[in-house]
């Protein structure tokens, strides 16, 4: 059902129930943090992830969004698909299935692309904390030859 | 009381038809149905008196002659005949055409299509309160300027223009001067004869009538005319030919009378209900910012800024429970601030957050309340979300 906005009763709920909006410290070791977009530009995504203790794992997500309907009904479900994948998976997050999830019109993709490259830069902010676990998900030792020649 | 939800904000767009309207309109859908230019029956002459009193009606609201009203389907006809039938008809004087930043699209696309075609065109920028300098407009009248375009009161901030000032600088270098009349006709005195203007363009369903009518004032003293847009059947002095839209007619012209006689009344009550909206909104919000002047300005027009929340997102939040208007659109996947909001000067913040509030004749005070809280509710829940800090954005 799409409203005479032309978004679906999907992407009104979200404006209304904002899913998963909030925000942690980020100096928080278990926290990665991704910021995406500007005010200039009508679209800020900011997305945390809270990562396990094995680092394998996202075990909790939440978002800050600044922008339009579809800005930030993308950055609730990007944050909701990120939690209980592995990094892996929450860093190859679809735009294209969140704009199919949410029955946005095309030309919201970039809200969409948005909010996935925030999931993105929140896991690599995240490894950036945790560099040995970085390597070690490569099978790699910190310090070692495959890693200076990277 | 009881508010039926969502409450309706958005009178700028379009108005429900008057039950008083609707009921006169209704037998000219069927019952006295004929056409208004068959003169040699019976049909033909009821219809036809139905649309000339009708004229009549619309006339008298802006202290116009019948003869000078020339009906249409709407005000983007309106419009679109007053400029492009101007500058055709005064192609031997010259080419010039003055108009404003924050006009409606069915003006400033009129006068680019026209810029295309080889006219000149001059687009004189608005004050931060949304007005036109008067001075800067007089030097902007070349030897060469037809027509200038200036809407009395604009259909986003509701401001309301210095037209009378405006006509006299017009006058002075015999130039005609046209207005869009939408948003103030049935709202505050509008008297073509008082402001001095050349064209007006009006619409129906903007004043509790019918979509699909509107019409065209043009002055006939001064010997203003315009080249039709279309060949046809000669009706409307030929000035815009095609069969008439006689229950919508007879709508605009009850309409008209309608609003007449509320005008006093209406506009002090929905100014003091628009006034009651944003105490309610500042004082359980901050960064609340009224945009365009808050003197010339339409009595049931509120237009606020809610630094750090989109106005669009807002709008989606409020769908159950508040109909209003943001001041953003998205077009072919660019995010653009409307061009009215940008021509204020406004920071980034403001711009996105921009929202219009329009009232009528239904509101209530309670819709009024009922409405403000939500807003507000909603504004404080997109900024606690937002990462944009409200006061340093």
């Amino acid at each position: 059902m799409t409203t005479a906005v032309g978004y679906s009763a999907e992407v009104v709920r979200r404006c209304q129930r904002l899913d998963r909006a909030g925000s942690w410290p980020e100096d928080d070791p278990d926290v990665g943090t991704g910021l995406v977009g500007s005010l200039a530009s009508g679209a800020l995504t900011r997305l945390q992830v809270r990562v396990d203790a094995t680092g394998a794992r996202v075990d909790d997500a939440r978002f800050k969004a600044f922008g339009c309907s579809a800005a930030i009904a993308c950055a609730s479900l990007a944050a909701e698909r990120a939690i209980g994948g592995t990094l892996d998976t929450a860093r190859a997050l679809d735009a294209a299935a969140l704009v199919a999830a949410l029955e946005l019109p095309d030309d919201k993709l970039a809200m969409a692309v948005q909010a996935a490259a925030a999931v993105t830069a929140a896991v690599d902010d995240w490894e950036r904390k945790h560099p040995e676990q970085r390597l070690a998900a490569r099978g790699q030792r910190p310090g070692s030859d495959d890693d200076r020649n990277h | 009381m009881t508010v039926s939800r969502p409450v309706y904000l958005d009178f700028h767009a379009t108005t429900p038809v008057d039950p008083r309207v609707l009921q006169v309109m209704l037998p000219y859908f069927n019952h006295v149905f004929g056409n208004a230019s068959s003169r040699q029956h019976r049909f033909g002459w009821k219809a036809e008196e139905a649309v000339e009193r009708g004229r009549q009606q619309v006339a008298a609201l802006i202290g116009a002659k019948a003869k000078e009203i020339v009906f249409t389907s709407g005000a983007t006809e309106a419009n679109n005949l007053a400029i492009r039938g101007a500058v055709a008809a005064r192609r031997s004087r010259g080419n010039h055409v003055v108009t404003v930043a924050t006009e409606h699209h069915a003006v400033l696309d009129t006068c680019k299509a026209l810029e295309h075609d080889g006219c000149q065109v001059t687009v004189l920028p608005v004050e931060r309160d949304g007005l036109v300098d008067p001075d800067r407009f007089a030097a902007a009248l070349t030897e060469q300027t037809v027509l200038a375009s200036v809407m009395t009161a604009n259909n986003e901030i509701g401001v309301i223009q210095p037209i009378a000032l405006l006509a006299q600088a017009c006058r002075a270098r015999g130039v005609w001067l046209h207005t869009d009349a939408v948003q103030a006709v049935g709202r505050v005195p509008f008297d073509v004869e008082a402001l001095g203007v050349d064209l007006a363009s009006i619409t129906a369903h903007k004043m509790y009538g019918p979509k699909g009518v509107g019409a065209l004032y043009v002055r006939r003293a001064s010997k203003v005319e315009v080249t039709p847009l279309f060949t046809g059947g000669g009706q409307e002095r030929g000035i815009r030919p095609g069969t008439l839209n006689v229950p919508g007619i007879v709508g605009f012209g009850a309409a008209a009378e309608v609003c007449g006689q509320d005008l006093a009344t209406e506009g002090p009550r929905v100014a003091a209900l628009r006034d009651r909206l944003l105490a309610t909104l500042q004082s359980g919000l901050e960064s609340v910012t009224v945009n365009g002047s808050r003197v010339a300005r339409l009595p049931h027009n509120l237009h606020v800024s809610f630094a750090g929340v989109d106005g669009e997102a807002l709008m989606t939040g409020l769908a159950d429970d508040v109909a209003a208007s943001s001041g953003s659109a998205c077009a072919s996947g660019s995010r653009e601030p409307s061009h009215v909001v940008k021509a204020l000067g406004l920071g980034a913040a403001e711009q996105w957050g921009a929202v219009r509030f329009g009232l009528g004749r239904t509101t209530t005070e309670a819709d009024v309340d009922f409405a403000a809280e939500r807003v507000v509710a909603l504004v404080q829940r997109l900024r606690a979300v937002s990462p944009v800090e409200v006061g340093r954005a």
